[in-house]
């Protein structure tokens, strides 16, 4: 999709050549790479959910071994900086899937896997293989950021929902088993609902935390909007078809008001989600700006 | 259906034999016996910390006694073990029991979460498996009969507290219990406010419903019940009905405490 004009780009000048500048395949790239952060977005944000909700769940749980999982599942993530999970997460799980792989493909070759500092594996346990299009390049290393930040960010969210059930007042719990209903509908009825008020203004930080943490992909290898906007914005000599010096600043100004626009509307969004889970009714209305949620539904 | 038709005038209603209770070394509750019979008012009085909540928590078991048997409607709660600890071993006769033995605290403890109509459905539909529709309609009768039938659709943190704690007895009276237990139900109301509850609870003992009332209040006490139990350090100390036990008061620890309250004779 090029405009008619640019077929000659040496000869344009002003909004035409920046047009036609702007729609080249290359920048069509950098669009679309907007689309792997909310990819990334969509599928870590419900699957961290799940994570949280098991870890909170095995931290509750009655059974010793479990509970003890999720407390150092918890505390181990929380002990750790995110850039060094983020950079650990990823290589030991593509060795170890590599590792698996040269043990099943390649089970005559007896020489270690580790030698000396070398990590070797026969070239069929390589993953992607060596054949594959780039894409699945790309797709293998998404999915390794996927699960890097679904690990770190589940383990903050089982942090937070852990807590929140943690708060719900105990009288409201009691009361609902006084009335006849069993545990599963304690649970059901009153625990889980009365946990998202407690639960969301984490949650609400950590969806802030992870947008903000997605440039990471471009520390994985993934051709994010970090990476295009390097590659576009470096200074481009007149060899290129569209010469121009270093631009690298106007291009991560355009990525920091994306982020200020996404998460100014996450913000907005969760303002609404906190009012429409809040506890206390009278005074989410009445004070639109910050609810306030704690301390009460005594 | 809640079986609160079942018992006849012969059998007590809820029926405590002997009750033991202890948090840790603390002897809470040593040795209680009570009958509420059919139409029974119950006054539970006794200074603080001298075991009355604890006792009509037990009523229902949400605190399990150590010692002692407790009889609902003729049927002796069966019991079990768990970890070294006496549980009920019946889940449906748990439910039984707790159903049919509403319990209003003194903060009231409505859902905060749910509208004050959906606070006073939400047993019936969960628990009782009625009709959503049929128990919106006797909800609204209820909340009706309490005088906030225009409170339906709050949430309890927009309502006063008087409004709460007769949101809470509309909640307890809608899973029609065969006995109604009230734990200081004015204790946490201004005057004003306490003035409407016990009016409530005033009506509901003319209508004959089985009540036991932890109260400090002795006017409430002489007003409605029929048999007062005074308990102190976890024994009853002196029991009978209103006037014995305000008119005619044997025990010098009694006196003391009305004394104290202020509001002998
Ligand atoms: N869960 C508990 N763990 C330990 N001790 C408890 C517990 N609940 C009550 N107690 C103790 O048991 C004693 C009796 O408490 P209870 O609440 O039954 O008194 P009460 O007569 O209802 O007093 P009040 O008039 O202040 O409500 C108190 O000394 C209290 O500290
Ligand atoms: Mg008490």
């Amino acid at each position: 999709m090029s405009l008619q004009y640019c077929a000659d780009p040496s000869l344009l000048h002003g909004w035409q050549w920046l047009s036609c500048y702007l729609l080249t395949p290359k920048h069509q790239l950098f669009y679309t790479s907007f689309l792997v952060v909310f990819a990334l977005l969509a599928i870590t944000a419900p699957v961290v959910l799940l994570l949280g909700f098991a870890g909170a769940m095995a931290k509750r749980s009655s059974f010793l071994p479990l509970r003890w999982f999720g407390s150092i599942y918890t505390s181990m993530v929380r002990g750790v900086p995110d850039v060094i999970f983020f950079l650990f997460v990823p290589i030991a799980l593509d060795q170890l899937v590599e590792y698996a792989r040269h043990k099943i493909k390649c089970p005559d070759i007896t020489a270690p896997v580790y030698q000396g500092s070398d990590f070797i594996v026969c070239a069929a346990a390589k993953m992607p293989t060596s054949n594959a299009d780039a894409w699945v390049h790309q797709l293998w290393g998404f999915s390794l950021a996927v699960i890097a930040f679904s690990i770190v960010f589940g383990a903050f969210a089982a942090n937070t929902i852990h807590g929140a059930l943690q708060a719900v007042p105990h009288n409201q719990l009691e009361t609902a088993r006084a009335y006849g209903m069993s545990d599963s509908q304690v649970f059901r009825r009153v625990h889980l609902p009365q946990m998202w008020t407690y639960a969301l203004p984490g949650l609400s930080n950590l969806w802030m935390i992870l947008v903000k943490a997605t440039p990471l992909l471009f520390l994985l290898g993934v051709e994010d909007i970090v990476y295009w906007a390097r590659e576009l914005g470096g200074a481009k000599t007149s060899y290129f078809e569209y010469p121009h010096p270093d631009w690298r600043l106007w291009y991560f100004l355009a990525l920091l008001v994306f982020y200020l626009l996404l998460t100014w509307l996450s913000g907005k969004f969760f303002a609404r989600l906190t009012d429409k889970f809040s506890v206390d009714k009278s005074r989410s209305k009445a004070n639109s700006i910050k609810p306030t949620l704690i301390g009460i539904g005594r | 259906m809640n079986s609160n038709t079942g018992s006849t005038g012969s059998v007590p209603v809820i029926e405590l034999r002997n009750i033991h209770k202890k948090y840790d070394d603390l002897e809470v509750l040593k040795g209680i016996d009570l009958v509420a019979n059919k139409g029974d008012v119950i006054a539970l009085i006794g200074s603080s910390g001298s075991g009355k909540s604890t006792l009509l928590r037990c009523a229902n078991l949400l605190e399990i006694p150590q010692q002692g048997d407790i009889i609902f409607q003729g049927q002796a709660v069966t019991w079990g073990k768990k970890k070294g600890q006496r549980t009920p071993s019946d889940k449906n006769q748990l439910q039984q029991m707790r159903t049919n033995l509403s319990m209003v605290f003194q903060q009231f403890n409505l859902w905060a979460h749910m509208t004050v109509l959906q606070n006073v459905v939400e047993a019936p539909i969960t628990v009782l498996k009625q009709n959503p529709a049929e128990a919106n309609n006797r909800g609204r009768e209820l909340l009706d009969k309490v005088g906030i039938g225009d409170k339906c659709d709050q949430f309890p943190s927009q309502l006063s507290g008087g409004q709460q704690q007769r949101a809470a007895i509309a909640r307890a009276l809608a899973m029609n219990p065969a006995a109604m237990l009230f734990d200081e139900p004015t204790s946490a109301l201004d005057p004003e406010l306490e003035a409407e509850v016990v009016r409530v609870i005033q009506a509901l003992a003319l209508e004959g419903r089985t009540m036991i009332i932890v109260t400090h209040d002795m006017k409430l006490a002489y007003d409605v019940a029929n048999h007062v139990i005074f308990l102190h350090d976890g024994v009853i100390v002196e029991q009978g009905t209103p006037d014995e036990v305000f008119k005619n008061t044997r025990s010098p620890r009694l006196q003391q405490f009305l004394a104290a309250t202020g509001q002998e004779g």
